[in-house]
């Protein structure tokens, strides 16, 4: 067989290589995990960053309070919320720059970039970095480091360069190298405006970038991040004049301002705009004349531009409808004055005309219930709630719009698309989501769909509280679809080891058989011949010898016998589950060779496909059974039987012969290898023997049952049925 | 025949086992009538005796290392050397009778024989008779009446025994998969059995493969 041969010789080779592919498949990966961790914790992973907002998309940014939209291809926070934060690039980033285009949209407070950022929360300060913004409420370039504390350097203009004004693009650079962060602002129409840096030994030393506004709002566009050296810096730090503000200060920074104190307003700078005696509390314009319109004033703070201008007070909201307004930031008080229409749960304000008091920090929300919100208690007024999202879809006018169910009410929650895309990719169906929006009863807005919609400031008025139950029926169909092939999978498995297990069991018991062939049986051959030779030599005269010749020959040759049936049990049947019974027909058969034993088999009950190892354990033991009645039984006939039920199998092999009375005889070492065989599966072994009736050997195996992914609805029904059954009959 | 009825008759012993050997010839030396000229281990000793002497039986084992029985008994039918054949195995398997049988044993005995079975059958085949005793005449009677298998087809039988697959097979006698797979179907017909696995177990049953090779 040379064939096998080399398939063996070949094998240590192939394993050789089999380790060594393993080997290097490992490695590689260790490597590639090493590569991209690196890659991701790089200090340079990501840079340069250009902005998107021209096309409309900030996905990659975090909003940390603030109303930040996209509008026109500029980031924009309308809201006079301090401390608003949007936040993008890795916690790696070391020595980098930032640059961007700043406009302010109000009075009395700052916008700019914050760089090395990390620890981010809501909150004025609320993050560890350092920011810089221009102020116009002093005039000033604002450099500082915060810690969930401020510690700023101020720096003025100098003289002549004129005020920082709203609505007018500045430039702004801000530079981190190692201990170093210097920032420079530049106006379009003056050149250099101001620089200013500071020196920090204990610096934060790597962290993200943002945006950041504080009480004017603002808007940011061609954000440019990208890896700072030596040069970048001594450059920067050549623009910052020698005289003047202080240029280059050192830690700790020269003030430190409280952080959260509402600005008090420049003297003499800003003429404080007085609130006029006349207005009156927003609940109280419903009270109004529906005949006769009247004029009214009322005092609030905006809490929505956009579609409309909703104003509210302590006592209520107002819709003001095409206001005679300058442009206006969630968060600003005003004076309104205009026409009161009063509706049945709140007023509107026509031709209206606005005045902008101050800024001050947006209303929070008031946190009401759907079943409340559609009352139309809180029509026009400022409220959280939560639902679970139903639909989405894109609105009108760039418009985002999601159906909410809370409880038994439905409502509607819209707003302008602004950077809201990626949350509306990501908002999943049945999410459990918390809104805040101006409430609305308007069928303007309703179309007497819903009770009420939501008119939400900015996509980060909705926050995703949990996402959708994972068990909805396509990943319940899945995970069953999954069960079902891990388990026919490990039956499967299972049943393979079991045949590799069976199949080294026989290529031993054939290795045995050989060996015992090859020794035992050839020396009881050789021996037997050897007493016949003696016997010839013996004269007959000597009765005692030859019978006692007679008796070692009768000892050799019944050895041998046993050493042939040994063998000849030890050798590789033909096996298959359903012919147990035909095989040991077979079997019994070429036992009684030339002999008158009838042999009768029987099969009852419906014939079943066992495992491998039960059909050849029952085999073993018919056989020793089987063998065991012709050896010694001397019996006229031998039955098999083999009887199915549902989870069991009886098989029987009965004898007419002697039968045996006593223990001890050379039949013990037979019955103690069935007893083993039998509790190897294990089975119920039972051997009944009785001098005059013959012996009887009687097993009972358990089956397992049969699951198989088609069979088991099947053997379910037939179980159901038996249960049903045995209960009537109960 | 090298000498006429009243002589002895000249026996030659193959058997690889010694204690078999030296129990046979004690026994037959015992026998009036009967010589053993020599007892050899291995096939190719016993033709390089039959070379030399002239003999009239010779009792062979099957199973021996090198040569085996049914080679042996080829080799001698070949040389033409005028020597009856009886085969004294452990085997009794369909497959080693008939083997046996076709290539010229005139006698077939199992070594659990008894001393005058064995003394019957060295007599009968020397007057020209088989000795063939009745359970083993009635295996070859049910082998005779099964179709042979080629010897191609016994390649891939063996092939197959050691669990090779069909492409194995194909490509270890570099043949294509279709003509290895159309050897499986004759072989599964051949044999009146379902499958490859029955088709190996039953050919390691039956003795037409020998998985110790």
């Amino acid at each position: 067989m040379g064939v096998g041969n080399a398939t063996l010789k070949l094998l240590p080779k192939q394993r050789r290589l089999r380790f060594l592919f393993v080997l290097i498949v490992v490695v590689l990966t260790a490597l590639m995990l090493a590569w991209m961790l690196g890659y991701l914790h790089s200090p340079s992973h990501g840079l340069p960053y250009h902005d998107s907002f021209a096309s409309g998309h900030a996905s990659e940014w975090r909003a940390l309070g603030g109303t930040w939209a996209v509008v026109d291809g500029v980031m924009r926070n309308d809201s006079d919320e301090r401390g608003a934060k949007l936040i993008t690039g890795s916690t790696y980033w070391r020595n980098y720059s930032i640059e961007a285009d700043v406009m302010l949209l109000g009075q009395d407070g700052d916008a700019g970039l914050i760089i090395r950022s990390s620890d981010e929360e809501e909150g004025v300060d609320s993050y560890m970095g350092y920011y810089a913004g221009l102020r116009n409420r002093d005039n000033s370039l604002v450099l500082g480091h915060a810690d969930h504390g401020w510690m700023e350097t101020l720096n003025y203009p100098d003289p002549g360069q004129g005020r920082i004004q709203t609505y007018q693009w500045y430039h702004l650079e801000l530079l981190a190298y190692e201990g170093k962060i210097a920032a420079s602002a530049t106006s379009p129409s003056q050149g250099t405006l101001t620089s200013s840096a500071i020196t920090e030994k204990d610096c934060v030393t790597s962290g993200r970038v943002g945006l950041r506004s504080y009480a004017s709002g603002g808007a940011w566009k061609n954000v440019a991040v990208r890896p700072a050296t030596q040069e970048d810096l001594k450059a920067m730090l050549a623009t910052i004049p020698s005289h003047g503000g202080p240029a280059v200060s050192s830690s700790p920074a020269v003030s430190r301002e409280t952080p959260g104190v509402a600005p008090t307003a420049a003297p003499g700078k800003r003429q404080l705009s007085r609130s006029a005696t006349n207005t009156q509390p927003i609940d109280s314009l419903r009270l109004s004349s529906f005949s006769n319109p009247t004029t009214a004033t009322v005092q609030g703070v905006v809490i929505l531009t956009n579609p409309a201008l909703f104003v509210q007070d302590s006592t209520g909201g107002v819709s003001v409808p095409h206001p005679n307004a300058p442009p206006l930031k969630i968060g600003d008080e005003v004076e309104v004055t205009g026409e009161v229409h009063p509706g049945n749960f709140s007023s509107t304000l026509e031709h209206a005309t606005v005045r902008v008091l101050w800024a001050r920090n947006p209303l929070p929300a008031v946190s009401v219930s759907a079943s409340q919100a559609a009352t139309g208690a809180f029509d026009e007024n400022f409220i959280e709630l939560e639902g679970t999202l139903r639909t989405k879809s894109y609105g009108p006018d760039n418009t985002l719009q999601f159906d909410f169910e809370s409880g038994s009410q439905v409502f509607r929650a819209i707003t302008n698309r602004g950077r809201g895309d990626a949350l509306f990719d990501n908002l999943k169906v049945n999410s459990l989501v918390r809104l805040r929006g101006i409430c609305v009863v308007d069928p303007a807005y309703t179309r007497n769909l819903t009770p009420f919609v939501l008119l939400l400031r900015s996509s980060d008025d909705l926050k995703i509280l949990a996402g959708p139950p994972w068990w909805n029926t396509g990943n319940l169909v899945v995970t069953l679809i999954g069960l079902l092939a891990l388990a026919s999978a490990s039956i499967f498995l299972h049943s393979r080891v079991e045949n590799w297990r069976l199949r080294a069991v026989m290529d031993e018991r054939a290795r045995l058989a050989h060996e015992m062939h090859d020794t035992l049986a050839q020396s009881f051959a050789g021996i037997g011949f050897q007493l016949e030779a003696v016997r010839n030599g013996i004269p007959t005269d000597m009765p005692g010898t030859h019978h006692q010749l007679d008796l070692a020959s009768d000892l050799v040759h019944h050895s041998h016998e046993e050493a042939r049936r040994s063998i000849a049990i030890l050798r590789p049947e033909p096996l298959q589950s359903g012919n147990l019974l035909a095989a040991l027909e077979s079997c019994a058969h070429k036992m009684v060779e030339g002999g008158a034993v009838q042999v009768v088999a029987t099969c009852n009950g419906d014939m079943r496909t066992m495992p491998l190892r039960t059909t050849d354990t029952l085999y073993r033991i018919g056989q020793e059974a089987i063998a065991n009645a012709v050896r010694h039984a001397r019996p006229t006939a031998i039955t098999i039987s083999l009887e199915y039920e549902r989870n069991l199998v009886h098989m029987v092999v009965a004898d007419d012969g002697t039968g045996f009375a006593e223990s001890g005889n050379l039949r013990g070492f037979g019955l103690r290898g069935m007893r083993k065989r039998a509790a190897t599966i294990p089975a119920d072994l039972q051997i009944v023997t009785n001098p005059s009736h013959g012996t009887r050997v009687q097993i009972t195996a358990t089956l397992p049952p049969p699951i198989t992914i088609f069979t088991w609805p099947r053997f379910l029904w037939k179980y159901l049925k038996e249960l049903t059954h045995v209960q009537r009959a109960g | 025949m090298s000498s006429g009825p009243d002589s002895n008759i000249r026996i030659l012993i193959v058997d690889d086992h010694p204690v078999v050997r030296a129990g046979l010839a004690s026994m037959l030396a015992t026998q009036p009538g009967i010589e053993v000229a020599d007892s050899v281990s291995s096939g190719e000793e016993a033709l390089d005796v039959l070379q030399r002497q002239s003999l009239d039986i010779v009792l062979l084992d099957l199973r021996m290392p090198g040569m085996n029985g049914i080679d042996t008994l080829v080799a001698i039918k070949r040389t033409a050397i005028p020597v009856h054949v009886i085969v004294l195995t452990s085997y009794e398997t369909d497959e080693d009778i008939y083997r046996a049988v076709n290539s010229g044993a005139k006698g077939y005995l199992l070594k659990n024989s008894s001393q005058r079975q064995v003394v019957e059958a060295i007599r009968a085949v020397r007057a020209g008779n088989r000795y063939i005793p009745r359970h083993i005449a009635s295996r070859l009677a049910e082998r005779m009446t099964r179709s042979n298998l080629t010897a191609r087809e016994l390649e891939v039988l063996k092939l197959l025994t050691k669990g090779l697959t069909n492409k194995q097979i194909a490509s270890a006698l570099g043949i294509s998969d279709n003509t290895a797979r159309n050897h499986i179907n004759s072989i599964i017909e051949k044999l009146e059995v379902s499958d490859r696995t029955e088709a190996s177990t039953t050919a390691i049953q039956r003795g037409i493969i020998d998985v110790d090779e």
